[in-house]
């Protein structure tokens, strides 16, 4: 007996979103830090964290993130 | 919430103004800073000096790393992601949770610059000058 159309309809939305969900969690797991520098000619280039240019970003970054602070709870 | 803590600085009610909507536009941001051409706080989520003197850090460890004046910084870390912008003789630094979408923020934080460099026109000549002089 086929499905309903309506649970066909159904079961894509919920594959799409399970991917979705999916993609989210391996990014969170997998994402290293990195400092990014994007120029006005449209070049960008990658500092990693063990250069000396990416470790002083890093620190500069940490600054920043010191006077920011956590973001109060709702 | 860091636009309740918004401090204004002269001539920063439209910086004030500006700060308010890009911290209502982004719910990721933790605190965020508008800086003038000349590098003084325009308006900032808590102690302007701190984040003046962090945000010309930023952006001298930057514009030496190139050997280039950069337009975006974006550094991604355990605790958090700063994101540091230049338009139109302006400039902004902004700190974010974790994985924030990136280019919505850059979007958010480049019309946020634009709209206030046409409502002071003044600070938009500066920063002209001072962005001709970096190059």
């Amino acid at each position: 007996m086929p499905p309903k159309p309506h649970r066909i309809l159904l079961d894509r939305v919920s594959g799409y979103a399970d991917e979705a969900a999916a993609y989210m969690r391996r990014r969170r797991v997998a994402r290293r830090p990195f400092a990014r520098l994007y120029y006005a000619n449209g070049r960008s280039a990658d500092h990693a964290f063990d250069s000396d240019s990416g470790a002083e970003l890093f620190v500069a970054a940490g600054r920043l993130l010191e006077v920011a602070g956590k973001r109060p709870k709702p | 919430m860091p636009d309740a803590a918004a401090t204004a600085l002269a001539p920063g009610d439209s910086a004030q103004g500006a700060l308010a909507f890009l911290t209502e536009m982004s719910p990721d941001l933790r605190g965020a800073a508008i800086l003038a051409a000349d590098g003084s706080v325009l308006a900032a989520s808590g102690e302007p000096g701190r984040w003046g003197e962090d945000a010309a850090a930023l952006f001298a460890i930057a514009d030496g790393a190139g050997g280039e004046s950069v337009e975006q910084v974006h550094v991604a870390t355990e605790q958090g992601e700063v994101f540091a912008l230049r338009h139109e003789g302006l400039a902004v630094v902004a700190v974010a949770e974790r994985f924030a979408l990136a280019s919505l923020l850059f979007f958010d934080m480049r019309s946020t610059l634009r709209n206030l460099a046409h409502t002071t026109p003044s600070t938009s000549e500066g920063g002209e000058s001072r962005n001709g002089g970096e190059d």
